[in-house]
C-alpha cells in the first residue's frame, strides 16, 4: 500500500510538470492538445474511497490551473472526470471481486477493454474542458473539431504512455 | 440528529462532488483582482520558480535566434538615435530654457525574460522573471523589440503574470500611424497573428500594409510604439464605424526578452483624471 502511494505520488507530480513544461505549449494543427495529466486518474487503483478520488482529482486539475493560468477549467473538468471514473470502469468491465483493487492499464484489462475505458475518459475530459472554456468564444463547429482532435492526442500519447510504464 | 449525520455521511461523496464544482465554478468566474489570483496564477512562488529553472535550461536553444532579432533591433535604434540627436541640435537652444524638457524621461524601460507563454487557448497570459520587488505594478504595459505584447496582471514577488495581446477580454488603444483616427485592438482567437480595430471611423484614410501604433491616450504605453499592419477591412452593417484586420508584428509564439514600461507620471495623471 505504502509503495503504492509513493508511485502515484511521482506519478502526479511528473505528470503535471510534463504538462506545464512541454505540452502546454504544444498545439498540433492549431486545435490538437494532449491532456496527458488525466492518465493520473484514469490508473488511480479502484479501491481508492470516492471521496478521495474526488479530492485528489480536483487537486490534480487545480494544480494544472495554477501552472497554466486557467483558474477552474481544469480543476472542474478532472472532478468530473473522478466522479465518472467507475462508471465508466464498469461500462466495459465486468464487476469482479477479483479485480475490486486493481489499477486500469492494458496489463490488468486487456487491451481492447483499457483501449474503450481510456478513449472514453478522454473524450468526456475533451467535451467538459472545451466546453467550459469556449463557450462564449467560438462556433460549436470549432469547438467539435478541438475536442476530436484533442481527444484523439491524449488517447495516442496516454496508451504509449500506459504501454511504457503501466503494469500489474 | 442522527439521521441527519447519517444522511450526510450516506450521501457524502455527492457533497464532495458539488463542493469541488462549486469551488472550481467560482474559480472560472471569478475574473476580478483579488487578493487570491496572486496564488492561483503562475505568479506564484511554486509556478515561478519550476518556470524560472525550466527558462534557464531551454533559454540556451533559442539564444541564436534572439541573438539576431537583438541586433536588428540594435541597428534600427542606433539609426534612430543618430536622427534624434540630428534633429535634437536644431532644437538646442529652445530645449534649455524649456520647461517641457523633462517630458523626455517620462518612460522608463524595466527587461524581462518571458519563462512561460500560451497562445492556444481563448484567454491567453504569460508569465516574466520580474516581480514587485523589481518594481513591476500591475497596469504597466510590455513591449518586445517588435511591439506591443501585453499589459502587467498580477504581480508576485519575483515573478508577474502578463495579460497577452492574445487575450479576448483585454482591449487596447491604438491608432494609425500618423493619422488621428484611433480604435480599439481586440484579438478574437484562433490566429495568434491576426487581431482586428474595431470602432475606427468610417472616413478613415489607410491603405494596406500602413502601420498600426500605441495612441498614447492611458498610461500603459507611450504614443507610437508599434503594434501591427493592416491587412484589409472587414465588411460590416455599422454606418459610423468600420473594423481593420490587423498583421500583428511580435511573434507571440517566439517571446523571449520583453521590456516593462513604468510610466513615471502614471500616479499623477491617474489621480487628475480621477478627481
Amino acid at each position: 500500500m505504502n509503495k503504492s502511494v509513493f508511485i502515484f505520488a511521482i506519478l502526479f507530480v511528473a505528470l503535471v510538470l510534463v504538462q506545464a513544461l512541454i505540452l502546454n505549449h504544444i498545439v498540433l494543427f492549431n486545435c490538437a492538445m494532449c491532456f496527458v495529466f488525466i492518465y493520473f486518474i484514469v490508473s488511480l487503483p479502484l479501491d481508492v474511497k470516492p471521496n478521495l478520488l474526488l479530492t485528489l482529482s480536483f487537486l490534480l486539475g487545480l494544480t494544472v490551473d495554477m501552472l497554466s493560468d486557467t483558474p477552474g477549467l481544469n480543476a472542474l473538468s478532472c472532478t468530473v472526470l473522478g466522479a465518472l471514473k467507475r462508471p465508466v470502469f464498469f461500462a466495459y468491465e465486468q464487476h469482479d471481486d477479483q479485480k475490486r483493487d486493481i489499477s486500469p492499464a492494458t496489463a490488468t484489462m486487456g487491451f481492447l477493454n483499457f483501449a474503450k475505458y481510456l478513449f472514453t475518459m478522454s473524450a468526456l475530459y475533451c467535451i467538459v474542458c472545451f466546453f467550459t472554456e469556449y463557450m462564449n468564444f467560438a462556433d460549436v463547429i470549432d469547438i467539435l473539431i478541438r475536442i476530436g482532435a484533442s481527444t484523439v492526442f491524449t488517447y495516442i500519447v496516454i496508451l504509449a504512455l500506459d504501454s511504457l510504464i503501466g503494469k500489474k | 440528529m442522527r439521521n441527519l449525520l447519517n444522511f450526510l455521511i450516506k450521501y457524502s461523496t455527492w457533497f464532495v462532488f458539488a463542493f469541488y464544482v462549486l469551488i472550481s465554478c467560482i474559480l472560472l468566474v471569478n475574473t476580478s483582482k483579488t487578493h487570491l489570483s496572486v496564488y492561483l496564477s503562475s505568479a506564484n512562488a511554486i509556478g515561478g520558480t519550476i518556470y524560472r529553472t525550466s527558462s534557464e535550461i531551454t533559454d540556451y536553444f533559442g539564444l541564436l535566434a534572439v541573438n539576431k532579432r537583438l541586433q536588428e533591433s540594435n541597428a534600427r535604434l542606433e539609426n534612430e538615435v543618430l536622427n534624434l540627436r540630428n534633429q535634437l541640435k536644431q532644437y538646442d537652444v529652445l530645449a534649455s530654457d524649456s520647461s517641457d524638457y523633462g517630458r523626455y524621461r517620462r518612460f522608463g524601460y524595466i527587461g524581462a525574460s518571458v519563462i512561460n507563454n500560451s497562445t492556444s487557448h481563448p484567454l491567453n497570459y504569460f508569465t516574466i522573471d520580474r516581480g514587485s520587488t523589481d518594481g513591476i505594478e500591475p497596469g504597466m504595459g510590455v513591449v518586445d523589440q517588435s511591439g506591443v505584447v501585453g499589459i502587467v496582471d498580477v504581480t508576485g514577488k519575483r515573478t508577474s503574470r502578463v495579460i497577452s495581446l492574445l487575450n479576448q477580454n483585454q482591449h487596447f488603444s491604438a491608432k494609425i500611424k500618423s493619422t488621428p483616427y484611433v480604435g480599439s485592438l481586440t484579438w478574437k482567437g484562433s490566429d495568434p497573428r491576426v487581431a482586428y480595430l474595431e470602432e475606427v471611423p468610417r472616413h478613415a484614410k489607410y491603405h494596406i500594409g500602413d502601420t498600426i501604433t500605441t495612441s498614447g491616450f492611458s498610461t500603459t504605453f507611450p504614443e507610437g510604439i508599434d503594434i501591427g499592419t493592416v491587412m484589409g477591412n472587414i465588411k460590416t452593417n455599422d454606418d459610423t464605424f468600420i473594423v481593420l484586420k490587423i498583421r500583428l508584428m511580435p511573434d507571440f509564439k517566439q517571446l523571449g526578452t520583453v521590456r516593462i514600461i513604468n510610466d513615471i507620471l502614471k500616479n499623477e495623471l491617474d489621480s487628475i483624471s480621477g478627481s
